[in-house]
């Protein structure tokens, strides 16, 4: 009678047992014969350009290299250092960086790249932490304003009425304006608004970096004009108009000029291959000319087993060649001074993009800047009702407090 | 016809004033119906539609045009055959561990005096007070020490036994008279034998209540398989599908494809719900009568 | 007698044996994980390397003041986030407690045709996922999907839905002409102003309301029905054909009866509410504006996604008080109430575990498989 007891309990003990053991497997020692890449997809175009870099290099190197697509890359990133399997090599997002830096998540490896010094220097300076080149700028992206032709035309536009200021900007949104298109669409966020900002003459932070400028009457001209494009009913945002993001707007026809960034190339060709259009430069404001650029990195982790293959593969993806590849396939601009002249040569469609770099700026990105961004766009979509100074206040103080925190 | 039920010398009694609240009533009580189950039949409806058939009349049950494509998509650009089927594991694991160590603990804690029962009794109460949400920070922290995060074994064994399930089998161990086993054991049975082969077979309603509840309970389960996994090839229907909502395919409209991915992976959980339908609607009768 | 006792050692052994694999279970995935949480939310954990014996640091409770005294963006998140549950939890408990107690009177009539089916009807949005009851609900929300269909056919013209963070109180001050804070523009509790805390749920959030009662009210409709059941038909049938005195029958006969149940209904929905975490995740993490943002959900995502880890164990530390004192609380009424009518009807409410057993079943009905 006592067997049947303890056998009970060792069927039931040997159960959790068996269910850990055959579950504690997968956590790799030093191989290098594979690698993981997480990255965050603009689109089916992106994740088949990835697959097919990846499948290139593992045929040249015979190291094998698993491609996930995130589903959200910031949550999935932070699981990953926490959980103590960070992935091998990652999209490295230009918001995020200086936070992962100074965490000391990242393996500062970019310095060592052949390559190391072919990247615009700005770009060295956006992944750079504490004065070391941390990780390979990816890419780089700037915004331009898009453009729907056939829109244009019919709303008896021609070239001469392309935008080069705000009030020409009003003028043709107001003319594109009709029952069923928008003229002007944009995110609602500060990687669009940021640009308005500084274009106005404003800025996030002092040159120096050491003072937070949010608050600047600049700033809250700019605001006020973004609203006032939205109150004559010129401007509208993705979600207002049914989309995921202005890109969508702009392949289904219901914005007629979206601001976006070379990407927008790749999505409209796979999902709305009929729409005609074109790009032009961001008008300038009452400060001048201004743009963002955006970029990933290609992020590895601290102290990783994997490191050495990984910055092959860098290596690899970084090449003028490789990253023209990924032009074509997705729009994104080669981060090498010399890939992107070559780019300008190849699409000669996108050299408004090329030609933001001249005065392209990078958005506010130091450690903990991330979640005031994030609280700050959080704000906006309450945006046309609310008072431009009190939003940039709340934004000023918000971002005083964070730098106080990353300088501390 | 609404009235058809009442007695007849009643129905003399009912006055038309009376008649129209009744007639008042049941229209009240269809529209409610239709209000909950209208979503699902639009939800079925709309998978079935083209993207723009959907957006463009979201109210209609008829597609314009039958459209199998968000189906289509389902299976072959998105690995739904792999969630369904991380799905089935977990919950099958889930089930039977907690149908058995839920039943075996709620047998003890009932019927075998041993020392400490009453400390452990009220241990596993205090455990049901302690709200699941607080818990996905510091499940997530020791899976991860225990080297579980991200694997089959981290996604189960925290579920296979749960307070809540070990109470209810006490309760209805409770109810059973006690000569039940006297007469087992004076036979020379042994205490497992006596719970296995004697007591439990008598606790088939309790069992199949735990069995539908922790059916359900872990195929619907959401939060704990955010924090417990991150590998896409272990995603579940329910972190796969919610990844279709938030994530990359999220973007843009694609309601017929989320919607089809919806409507199955409620059937499994339907088809239990009607099979058990009666057992369903009297369970927490039951438990309710302690 | 000498068997006797061989039989009690035998059960002592059996005991611990029988209970040993749930104790084990319990007590690494449930006891351990909440101490060690503890810690980490008294230290400054980043997510690297172990969190005990690690690099983290004791840092005292700085983590808790963060979110509660310190004045800050952690400070408002915090204090929105309360907000927005508060307005949840005040609109969905007594909607979902009203609407059950409604369904359940309604399907316990004798004379109803088809109650089984109406039964079905009202109960199988509760055995569905919230993944999968929540992609509908975004779909119905559209800014033009099936909801404003409707309402477009009464002529109003529908909000969008899950796009809109304005606040329903501010909107309806506005009909009145009331949309500047004024003197309510004074900072208040956590860092939010008085006219911020009076702002109502959001249009977002009042989507989310809806769903928290479609998918709760057939669970809770159930527990109504077996109390209505063990009250006995009598009263149900005198209702029924006495119209001039339902009304008056039901409050003062049906529901005094009811209240045990009323009361576990009452509470349950209280201790559910202030833990909405998957509708949040689906719909965005609190977007737009942050006006659905929950504690539960900011805990979530200060960890995981801010890295916080620290700052995030300690919001889940706060909300768990936060449960803790509204089950306290509903102990403490049970026990008055159980003592003054000196147990009328054991059946209903003799069993002091009468709550606890309803709150197994309830749980694990909403799918909230990942409580032990």
């Amino acid at each position: 009678m006592k067997r049947s007891q303890w056998s009970a309990t060792a069927l039931a003990a040997g159960l959790v047992v068996s269910l850990a053991a055959c579950s504690s497997g997968g956590e790799g020692g030093g191989q290098s014969d594979s690698l993981t890449l997480l990255f965050g997809s603009s689109g089916d175009a992106e994740t088949a350009a990835l697959e097919a870099a990846a499948a290139a290099w593992s045929e040249e190197s015979g190291v094998e290299v698993e491609v996930q697509a995130a589903s959200d890359l910031t949550q999935q990133l932070g699981q990953g250092f926490s959980g103590n399997n960070p992935p091998d090599l990652f999209y490295m997002s230009w918001d995020q960086f200086q936070t992962y830096a100074s965490q000391q998540f990242l393996e500062p490896y970019a310095a060592d790249l052949p390559n190391a010094d072919d990247f615009y220097p700005a770009l060295q300076d956006q992944f750079s932490y504490e004065d070391e080149f941390y990780c390979a700028p990816k890419d780089f992206s700037t915004l331009g304003l898009v453009i729907n032709t056939d829109l244009w035309e019919a709303a008896g536009l021609t070239d001469a009425d392309i935008p080069t200021d705000w009030e020409s900007l009003r003028s043709a949104a107001q003319r594109l304006t009709t029952g069923e298109t928008v003229g002007l669409s944009f995110g609602l966020e500060y990687a669009r608004l940021g640009v308005f900002m500084n274009q106005a003459g404003g800025s996030m932070l002092s040159e120096d970096g050491t003072e937070v400028t949010a608050d600047s009457p600049e700033n809250v001209e700019a605001i006020e004009y973004v609203q006032s494009l939205a109150a004559d009913g010129s401007l509208r945002f993705p979600a207002d108009l049914e989309a995921g993001w202005a890109g969508e707007a702009f392949g289904q026809g219901k914005a007629a000029m979206v601001i976006e960034g070379p990407w927008i190339n790749g999505a409209l060709a796979a999902d709305f291959p009929d729409v005609n259009y074109q790009v032009a430069e961001l008008p300038a404001g009452p400060g001048g000319q201004s743009t963002f650029t955006f970029s990933n990195c290609w992020g590895i982790p601290a102290g990783s087993d994997t490191r050495d293959s990984a910055v092959e593969f860098v290596e690899f993806l970084t090449s003028d060649e490789q990253q023209l590849a990924f032009s074509e396939a997705f729009g994104v601009i080669p981060s090498t001074e010399s890939g992107a002249q070559q780019y300008a040569e190849q699409f000669p469609e996108n050299a408004a993009f090329v030609d933001g770099v001249e005065y392209a700026t990078s958005p506010v990105a130091f450690a903990g800047a991330a979640a005031v961004i994030s609280d700050f766009n959080a704000s906006l979509e309450g945006l046309e009702s609310a008072d431009a100074a009190q939003l940039l206040g709340d934004l000023q103080s918000n971002l005083e407090a964070a730098l106080e925190e990353a300088q501390g | 016809m609404s009235t058809a039920s009442v007695r007849p010398h009643r129905k003399r009694r009912l006055s038309a004033k009376l008649r129209t609240s009744i007639v008042l009533g049941y229209l009240l009580l269809v529209a409610l119906a239709i209000v909950y189950i209208y979503p699902f039949l639009i939800s079925i409806a709309s998978s079935l539609k083209t993207n723009d058939d959907a957006t463009a009349n979201p109210l209609n049950l008829l597609p314009e045009t039958w459209s199998f494509a968000a189906y289509d998509r389902l299976f072959t650009e998105v690995p739904l055959p792999t969630w369904t089927m991380n799905s089935f594991i977990v919950t099958l694991f889930v089930t039977f561990g907690r149908v058995f160590f839920d039943s075996l603990a709620g047998y003890a804690l009932s019927r075998l005096n041993f020392p400490g029962r009453s400390f452990v009794f009220a241990a596993f109460l205090a455990v049901l007070s302690v709200p699941a949400v607080v818990l996905l920070i510091p499940r997530f922290l020791v899976l991860q020490q225990l080297g579980l995060y991200d694997t089959y074994g981290g996604m189960i064994i925290p579920l296979l036994a749960d307070a809540a399930g070990i109470f209810i089998m006490k309760q209805f161990f409770d109810s059973i008279p006690a000569g039940v086993e006297e007469a087992a054991r004076i036979d020379g049975a042994g205490i497992f034998r006596t719970f296995w082969s004697i007591v439990l077979p008598m606790a088939r309603p309790a069992l199949v209540t735990l069995l539908i509840l922790s059916f359900q309970g872990s195929w619907n389960e959401f939060a704990h398989f955010v924090v417990s996994r991150q590998s896409t090839e272990l995603n579940t229907l329910t972190t796969g599908v919610a990844s279709l909502v938030s994530g990359q395919l999220g973007e843009g409209n694609q309601y017929p494809l989320r919607l089809a991915a919806a409507v199955l992976m409620t059937i499994p959980v339907a088809v239990l719900f009607f099979v058990f339908q009666k057992r369903i609607m009297n369970s927490t009768e039951g438990a309710e009568k302690g | 007698m000498a068997k006797r006792s061989g039989i009690r050692s035998n059960e002592s052994v059996a005991g611990w044996l029988f209970t040993l694999p749930a104790i084990l279970i319990v007590g690494v995935f449930l006891a351990v994980p909440v101490l060690m949480a503890l810690w980490v939310s008294f230290s400054d954990w980043n997510g690297l390397g172990p969190p005990v014996g690690g690099r983290a640091q004791f840092v005292g409770a700085e983590n808790y003041a963060d979110v509660l005294t310190e004045e800050g963006l952690a400070q408002r998140d915090f204090g929105t986030s309360i907000r927005n549950n508060l307005y949840y939890v005040l609109l969905v408990v007594p909607l979902q407690t009203a609407l059950a107690l409604f369904l359940a009177v309604q399907v316990n009539r004798r004379v109803l045709k088809g109650r089984g089916f109406f039964r079905t009807a009202f109960y199988f949005p509760s055995v569905t996922s919230s993944v999968a009851i929540t992609v509908v609900f975004l779909f119905l929300f559209t800014a033009s999907g099936a909801v404003n269909s409707i309402l477009g056919w009464l002529g109003i013209n529908g909000p969008n839905w899950f796009n809109d963070p304005s606040g329903v109180l501010h909107n309806l001050f506005a009909v009145f002409g009331w949309t500047s804070p004024g003197p309510l523009g004074a900072t208040g509790p956590l860092g939010l102003t008085w006219w911020d805390w009076l702002s109502g749920p959001s249009v977002a959030m009042c989507a989310l309301i809806t769903l928290a009662v479609f998918t709760t009210s057939g669970t809770f409709m159930l527990l109504f029905l077996a109390a209505l059941q063990n009250i006995g038909t009598e009263i149900d049938e005198a209702a029924s054909i006495d119209g001039a005195g339902a009304f008056r029958k039901f409050f003062s006969v049906t529901l005094p009866m009811l209240k045990p149940t009323l009361f576990t209904v009452l509470t349950l929905g209280l201790i559910g509410t202030w833990q909405v975490f998957d509708q949040i995740y689906l719909t965005g993490g609190g977007s737009p504006g942050k006006t659905t943002l929950t504690p539960a959900f900011l805990a979530y995502q200060t960890s995981f996604e801010d890295l916080r880890w620290g700052r995030g164990a300690a919001i889940a530390f706060i909300l768990f008080a936060i449960i803790v004192a509204l089950t306290l609380l509903q102990r403490r009424i049970l026990r008055d109430r159980d003592e003054k009518p000196k147990r009328r009807r054991r059946g209903i409410d003799g069993d002091p575990h009468d709550g606890a057993t309803a709150q197994a079943v309830t749980r694990l009905n909403a799918g909230a498989g990942g409580a032990p």
